[in-house]
């Protein structure tokens, strides 16, 4: 079965500790069970931008969609056995230990070829050709009703002009299952990281020229009329690397957008 | 049954449905045709048959088959399990499979519960909703959408690999504690214990210690036994709450006594988890001839051993005051309100009016009884406290 981790920072008061980042283990351990489809760092909440369709007006907001201090800092597609294994995987995942994995099956359709995946094969191999953003397609009770919400048409029009690289709905937070590690011990929860009105419903992987770019695509997706659209540009990281220099290299760019601002209606 | 059903089709309802209609079957086919030597055996293969033909006539429209048929290309591709090919694997294996199922971490505790009780323990859901006093209709939902999850969530049929074991395993324990106690002492309502939930858990920790013989399965098993035996002197003849100093210990039930404490004999001087601790607790009041000759600096030494949450304290702040004199107690009872934590809570002000009660210090007690009163949840505990409010003379 397919599924997403979400790893969600700052959802807990547990102190981060750069010294027990240690990703490359997890990342071996990940390529020993074979079962990697994707997976990528995004960068921190304030580079995220939100993007709405309100009575026909593109509305972007700088941040995520949620008031609350937690937000996903990276995911991963894997492909495994079943939940007990993704558990298994997100347990020992560094983020476990100073944050929450949330594990969100993705929706399977009757329809679909049992052999598909989410991620397309090869997906790895193709060159970067512009700037890739994890675009999180979020229901939202605010949202406007009626009108046309499927979308297919988007994701015909994406895909043809080489833009959207893959994309699934997933299973509705209820089906979702946070994982933590406190002290050795691992809990398991049911429901979603967060509390906030909005819930990721799924998403899509595109490859644009830029933010401009990113929002008027954000903006052509049905939900961003129903709902809200956040896109989050990657933040590649070298598994390899040390990571507690890299933590302290990086310190400086937590703490401000490199993103160009955002925030007026066009 | 049911959970032999549920491994080979993958589907819940279609294995609950099927095992009903093999049943109906062998009433009909069996008195004129008589009963076949192993019929245990016959119906599962029968509901088997039933279940699978139900799967293919339905796979067409609702892409059931193909669900199934999907978990068995995934487990394909992974190495598979060598007790999931087995489809004619002991009965017994699947109960415990179901048992872990029931009980996942993924599935929100109330579900956790009430799948337990209803695929595991057979109850109906109309009966585990009476048992939870909410309506039928919300029950059968909170049953359905745990089903959704197991089925969505690819939460898995299987017991949990040795790595996962332990934590999972009690969690299981803590599903069947969590049942035995709203049966044992009902957190709302009238009755003051509902024996039917209570024997139903003793039930089934019975069933996962005879399938997974663990030391603290055990030793909860040992727990459940040691209070269970006391229900009858618990409740007088109008159905009101009677203190454990003041039962007839004549009426407590020997057979189960003596069942419970040799479980706990019959455990390994390691095996010394919560469980244990609280049994050994139970054991003392077991031996004990009456109130008077409880050893209760035994009693306080277990609970020692237990974590210092509010409630330990409070309970050994009771037996403190059994062991060494009231105003020990009341100390750390003292203490306990000034930290706030049990703030809200009946049993503390119930505590501190006990302990005033037995120093002579009517006025204290009073004060404290009418605090209580004012919280209790249940009735059977509010007149309990009413009447020795009035007993304070």
């Amino acid at each position: 079965m397919e599924y997403l981790l979400l790893y969600a920072e700052g959802t807990d008061p547990q102190p981060y500790d750069p010294a027990d980042d240690t990703i490359a283990a997890w990342v071996a351990d990940v390529e020993a069970r074979g079962v990697s489809e994707f997976g990528e760092r995004l960068r921190p909440g304030q580079d995220a931008t939100t993007v709405r369709v309100r009575e026909g007006r593109t509305l972007t907001t700088e941040g995520p969609f949620t008031e609350a201090k937690e937000w996903v800092g990276g995911l991963d597609i894997i492909d495994c056995r079943d939940l007990d294994e993704a558990i298994a995987i997100a347990a020992r995942h560094p983020v476990a230990r100073f944050g929450t994995v949330e594990v969100r099956p993705f929706v399977r359709w009757p329809d679909a070829d049992p052999g598909a995946r989410v991620v397309p094969p090869g997906l790895a191999d193709r060159p970067v050709k512009g700037k890739r953003y994890v675009m999180f397609v979020c229901a939202d009770p605010f949202g406007e009703t009626g009108g046309q919400d499927d979308p297919e048409t988007w994701v015909e029009e994406m895909d043809g002009r080489g833009v959207r690289l893959f994309g699934e709905v997933l299973r509705p937070p209820a089906d979702a299952t946070q994982v933590r590690d406190r002290g050795g011990r691992v809990l398991v929860t049911d429901g979603p990281f967060t509390e906030a009105k909005e819930w990721i419903a799924g998403l899509d992987l595109i490859e644009v020229r830029g933010l401009g770019e990113a929002i008027e695509v954000a903006a052509a997706h049905p939900m961003a009329r129903g709902g809200s659209i956040v896109l989050s540009p990657l933040w590649p990281l070298d598994p390899e690397d040390d990571h507690v220099a890299r933590a302290e290299r990086e310190a400086p760019e937590r703490g401000r957008r490199l993103e160009p601002r955002v925030g007026v209606e066009r | 049954m049911v959970a032999t059903l549920i491994r080979v089709t993958g589907d819940w309802d279609v294995a609950e449905e099927a095992a009903a209609a093999a049943f109906e079957r062998g009433a009909t086919t069996w008195p004129r045709d008589g009963v076949p030597r192993t019929p245990g055996a016959w119906l599962t293969t029968a509901a088997r048959n039933l279940a699978l033909d139900r799967l293919r006539r339905r796979g067409v429209e609702a892409g059931k088959l193909q669900e199934l048929g999907v978990m068995q290309t995934r487990a394909g591709r992974t190495p598979p399990d060598p007790a999931d090919e087995a489809t004619d694997g002991p009965a017994w294996d699947d109960r415990l499979r179901l048992v872990f199922t029931c009980a996942h971490p993924a599935l929100p505790l109330e579900s956790r519960v009430a799948l337990t009780l209803r695929t595991v323990g057979g109850l109906s859901t109309p009966e585990v909703a009476r048992a939870f006093l909410v309506s039928e209709a919300a029950m059968a939902q909170r049953i359905v959408r745990a089903k959704a999850k197991i089925a969505h969530a690819g939460i898995p049929y299987r017991v949990p690999g040795p790595e996962a074991l332990p934590e999972r395993l009690s969690g299981v324990l803590a599903v069947l504690y969590l049942i035995y106690n709203e049966g044992y002492a009902a957190s709302s309502g009238e009755r003051v214990q509902r024996l039917d939930l209570a024997a139903e858990a003793i039930r089934l920790t019975r069933l996962v210690v005879t399938l997974l013989p663990d030391g603290e399965a055990v030793a909860l098993l040992s727990l459940m036994l040691l209070q269970h035996a006391r229900s009858a002197a618990r409740v007088d003849s109008d159905g009101e709450l009677v203190p454990l100093e003041e039962q007839d210990r004549s009426r407590w039930d020997g057979a189960e006594l003596a069942a419970g404490l040799s479980l706990l004999e019959s455990l390994a001087p390691e095996v010394w988890g919560p469980y244990r601790v609280q049994a050994e607790i139970q054991a003392v009041h077991a031996r004990a001839g009456s109130a008077e000759d409880t050893d209760w600096h035994r009693i306080l030494s277990l609970y020692d051993l237990l974590p210092k949450t509010p409630f330990v304290t409070l309970n050994r702040a009771i037996a403190l005051g059994m062991a060494a004199g009231p105003p020990a107690g009341l100390a750390v009872l003292d203490e306990l309100a000034a930290a706030g934590r049990l703030t809200g809570h009946h049993l503390l002000p119930a505590a501190r009016a006990d302990l005033n009660r037995r120093l002579g210090r009517r006025d204290l007690a009073a004060g404290y009884y009418r605090e209580a009163i004012g919280l209790a949840p249940t009735g059977p505990e509010r007149r309990y406290l009413q009447r020795r409010l009035a007993g304070l003379g």
